[in-house]
Parts: structure tokens; sequence; C-alpha cells
């Protein structure tokens, strides 16, 4: 009498994507980094570079990513022990990457089609912080301004190529787009490559940039201007093995030196699962109310002759219950909804979840 | 010939902290599978059918009145139930608790067997599904049952123990059984307690809330 059951059809699952920004104060680029002299001096110094949107000693601070630095010979880091030789650091970030992404301990990172750079195939790691974003990151808005104090290469604009292909490479299960020169997911000219194949690789499944080191280390000033020709920033890794080459510092310059009006942009993405209910009620279903203004008297006679033959009730609220008469959901209309016996009313339910 | 309104008018809807606790217990009993409708907010007394302009102006003081947003708490939330009943209905459902008022001295108890008038055409009788009773403050009982009902919500509710806070319980069952406390250090300097008992019939959805007074034992 006041509980209709639902059918089949008034359940509708739908999933929408909601897209932001990964900052903090949901700023839309982070212009401003710095990093933290303890953190970088500590025991995860070696491993990778933590990078605030302000000083590490405010308590506004919150990291925003990490940068590391991978080599597969161990160049640019210190052995863990003098007498073995080739185990560092970066040998742990580069096994570490290659198990989570390539998941094949004998493949190399190919940036581009064929490009492995040299045996140590070394690349930089941006990782995103996991309380930045809620599910993964949102191609076509990674873009990211390198700056070199050298005036001849300037600025190099980097982006994802996801506006350029029609459908992205995977390794394994989850998605990768090629690093390009250029911005919003568009190569700036051609495929947006550098002369040592692309710039990296995005990986928006697990939050994570990677970063080729050879197309970053070119010094060359090709194409006149250094800017988005193919050239790179004269980044100036070192890959001598048995040297902490301090490389997560060397990038970070380069991104927290910039002089552009945008330096690091970036979305994440999420998927909301929604449940759409349709709450139905027919012209001859709730017409009369158990409110008590509804009724006069403890008889429960209705207030108005009128409502006798003429009732109308104005919903407030939509609840819905489970079989044991539980009530699990509620929904407010924002202005009440007049029914009698010549209405009828559908109201869709939004559930998110 | 104008175009008809076909518009739907839709609403977002929130979990209530039971819907949230069943979904959390993750074992199929969060399970949408009826709606009811409520006009909480809606004071009929505005209800004018004597409007000089005619009937269409009749609900003008409710119709465009801002509504407040949904409150999580089951309680407080589809307290007034909309009913379907046959066109010239001149009687609602209505409980009758058979008390105005409930008045119990220390350690004594009553059992309430809660009935619905003009029930399916009827002049009183029971409820298939029983009726929830809620006590508004548990620490004024030291026994507060349903009984009669057998569904899985209304055991669950039946043997739910709340110890020493002063928040509400709802049973659920065709008879309600109470027992005063004995605890002397809640009355403080007072002779007496007060409470409500909120008794919903779980099919109409008729609803009655009483009040309940507890009075110390004097020692003589």
């Amino acid at each position: 009498m006041a509980f209709k059951r639902f059918d089949p059809q008034d359940f509708v699952v739908s999933a929408d994507t909601v897209t932001s920004t990964v900052w903090s104060n949901n700023a839309v680029a982070l212009n401003t980094a710095f990093t933290s002299s303890t953190q970088r001096e500590g025991v995860s110094g070696p491993y990778y570079l933590n990078v605030f949107q302000t000083a590490s000693t405010s308590n506004q601070a919150a990291v925003q990513y990490q940068i590391a630095y991978a080599n597969a010979s161990g160049g640019g880091g210190v052995r863990f022990d003098n007498s073995v030789v080739g185990k560092s650091s970066t040998t742990t970030i580069y096994g570490q990457y290659r198990t989570l992404v390539l998941e094949d301990e004998n493949s190399k990172f190919t940036f581009g089609p064929t490009f492995t750079g040299s045996a140590a195939n070394d690349f930089y790691v941006i990782s995103i912080e996991r309380a930045r974003y809620k599910e993964k990151l949102f191609p076509g808005s990674f873009n990211l301004v390198l700056s070199s104090s050298n005036s001849n290469l300037a600025l190099l604009h980097l982006t994802d190529d996801s506006n350029a292909v029609n459908i992205p490479t995977y390794f394994g299960t989850q998605r990768a787009y090629q690093v390009v020169s250029g911005s919003d997911g568009s190569p700036y000219k051609g495929n947006g490559y550098s002369f040592s194949g692309s710039y990296g690789i995005f990986l928006p499944d697990i939050s994570t940039i990677l970063l080729n080191a050879r197309a970053l280390d070119d010094a060359s000033t090709s194409g006149g201007t250094g800017t988005d020709d193919g050239a790179g920033i004269g980044l100036g890794t070192v890959t001598t093995e048995n040297n902490n080459g301090q490389n997560p510092s060397k990038l970070y310059k380069l991104i927290s030196g910039s002089s552009a009006a945008s330096i690091f942009q970036l979305n994440s993405q999420e998927t909301i699962t929604s449940d759409y209910v349709f709450v139905r009620a027919r012209n001859s279903e709730f017409n009369y109310s158990e409110n008590p203004s509804f009724i006069s008297g403890s008889t429960g006679e209705v207030i108005y002759d009128y409502f006798i033959n003429n009732p109308q009730t104005y919903a407030t609220t939509v609840g819905m219950y489970n079989d044991s008469n539980e009530l699990l959901a509620v929904a407010k209309l924002s202005r009440p909804l007049v029914k009698d016996f010549t209405k009828e009313a559908l109201i869709r339910v939004k559930l998110d979840f | 010939m104008g175009y008809l309104n076909n518009s739907v008018i839709t609403v977002d809807a929130i979990l209530t902290k039971k819907g949230r606790e069943l979904l959390a217990r993750n074992d199929g009993s969060f399970r949408i599978t009826q709606f009811a409708l409520s006009d909480d907010e809606i004071d009929y007394t505005l209800y004018n059918p004597t409007h000089p302009s005619g009937s269409a102006f009749y609900g003008e003081a409710i119709e465009n009145m801002p509504l407040l947003e949904a409150f999580p708490d089951e309680q407080q939330i589809m307290k007034f139930k909309l009913a379907t009943l046959p066109r010239g209905t001149a009687k609602l459902p209505v409980l009758d608790l058979g008390y105005a008022s409930i008045n119990l001295k220390q350690g004594a108890q009553l059992a309430i067997t809660p009935q619905t008038l003009n029930y399916l055409g009827n002049n009183q009788t029971f409820e298939t599904s029983g009726y929830s009773a809620t006590i508004g403050d548990i620490r004024l009982f030291s026994n507060f049952t349903g009984v009669g009902i057998n569904t899985a919500a209304a055991e669950q509710n039946n043997t739910t123990t709340t110890i020493g806070t002063n928040v509400s319980r709802t049973v659920i069952g065709t008879q309600i059984n109470l027992t005063s406390t004995t605890v002397n250090t809640l009355f403080g300097t007072q002779t007496q307690l007060r409470t409500t008992l909120t008794v919903v019939g779980l099919d109409s959805g008729a609803r009655l809330t009483i009040p309940v007074t507890i009075t110390k034992n004097q020692l003589t």
C-alpha cells in the first residue's frame, strides 16, 4: 500500500568519466616546484626525489610527484656493495619498472618504434603521487615544459601523442602513449619524436611518465632555436657506473627553472559508475498520505471532504528499500511534486557509488 | 496543439546509515527492490480548497516551497508515506497502540500489540509485515524487543544490543515488549525520565508517536 516494487527494467547502470587536475588545490598547472633536502639526503634519496608544490617545510606542503632515474647498468648510482659491479639504486629502479611495465626481464624499453639507446637503456621516471589522483591519468592533458639555461636550446614542450594515434600501444593490459614534442596531446611537427626516438612513454593507467634520457640529453642546436624541432634540452645525464650522478635533481632543475607560463599540466580521469533507478507512480497510486496534517483527528478521516474523491498529495522524497523494508537510499525533490488521480510521475534517481 | 511535457525529474540519491551498513556488510542485503514516496515537510493545512481563484490555486502555498536536502538518518526521513488507496477513501489507516501515552515504574513490564484501523477496508487488523517500533533512548529500558515477525531484518534488529549510550533503537514485530530500567543513576535528581516511542506499520506506512515516562521507585 505504501510500497511499490520495482520492475527489472527500472534499473539502468551507467558509467561516466569525470576528469580533474591532479595538483593540490585543484591548480590547473604546477608552476612552482620544491624539494626536501631531508628526503634527498635520506634513505630514499638515492632512489627518487620528492617534489612539492610549496616549500617542504610549509604545513601546506604535499608531495606532487617523484622523479627517479633508471639505468640497466647501474650508471648514475653508487654501488650497493663496492665489490658488486653494476648494481645500484638506478638498477633497482630500472628493474622495478621493467617488471611493472614490460613484464619481461629480458625486454628493453623502446622509445618510439625501435630506439632503445645504449645497453643501459636509461630513462627518467615521473611518478604522480597517489593522493593526487583517483584512478588514472587523462591522456591528452599532459603538458610539461623543460627549460634550459642554454639560450640555444631554450624550451622543450612535451606532451603525449594521444590525439595523433587512434589506439594506444599496450604493455600487457596497460595503455602506453609516446611522449612527443608538442602540446595537448598533439605533436608540434610530424610525429614529434626527438633525434633519439620519442621523448618517453606516457603510462596513464599507472600514473607514470617515463622520459627518454638520450632524447633529453641531446644538446645539438639543429633546427635553429632548439624549440620543438626534435632536439633535446641538454640535460647532461650522468651514466658513469658507481657515481652518484644526482640525475633526478638535474631533471628537477629543468622543470623548476622553467620560464614558461604553465610548466606542468596534468589531469586525472575517473570512471564513476551510477545506478539509475526509474521511479514510476501510476495515476491511481500514491494519492493519499499518512501525513498527520492530511488526517483530521485520530480516526483517520481525511482533512478536507474535497480530498475524498479528489485527493492531492505532494511528494517530496523518494525512499528506496530492500525486501526487509529497510530504507537504503533516499532522494529529495527540489520542490513538491503534485500527485492526484489524473497525474502520473516518472522520477529518475541517480545512485553513485 | 502544444507539445507535451515529457521531462523527467532527475534527483541524486544518498545512502542512509542503514544503506551504508548493509553495503559494507556485502552479504547481498543491499538490494533495492521497492520504493515508497513520502511528503515530509508538507503541511496540508496550507492547502486551501476554498481559494477564491479556483482549484488551480488550492495548493499554491505548497507547490513552490523550498525543500531541505536529504538526511542520512533513516529515522528522520520518509516519516509520512504516500499511500495507494481506492478513490473515494474517506478514512486513512491509523495505528492504535491501546495507549495514548506510556507510564511505567522502574522495572515494570509492558507488552504492546499495535493494530491498524481502516486498513484494507477493515475496522482493525494486523499488518502482515508487522510494525517497527523505535524508542528514543534505549537506556530507559532493560528489555526492548519485538516478537512475531521472523524475517532476517526483524531478527537482526531484535538481537542487536546497544549498551550505555543515549541512542535510539528499532525493533520489528507484531508485539513489542518493554521492561523499564532499574538503574537509579540515570535519574540523577529527577524522579521521572521521558522519551518517545514511534511505531510504524510496515505495510501501510501509518505512523504514531507517543510519550513514554519512567517513574523512579521511591524508598519508603
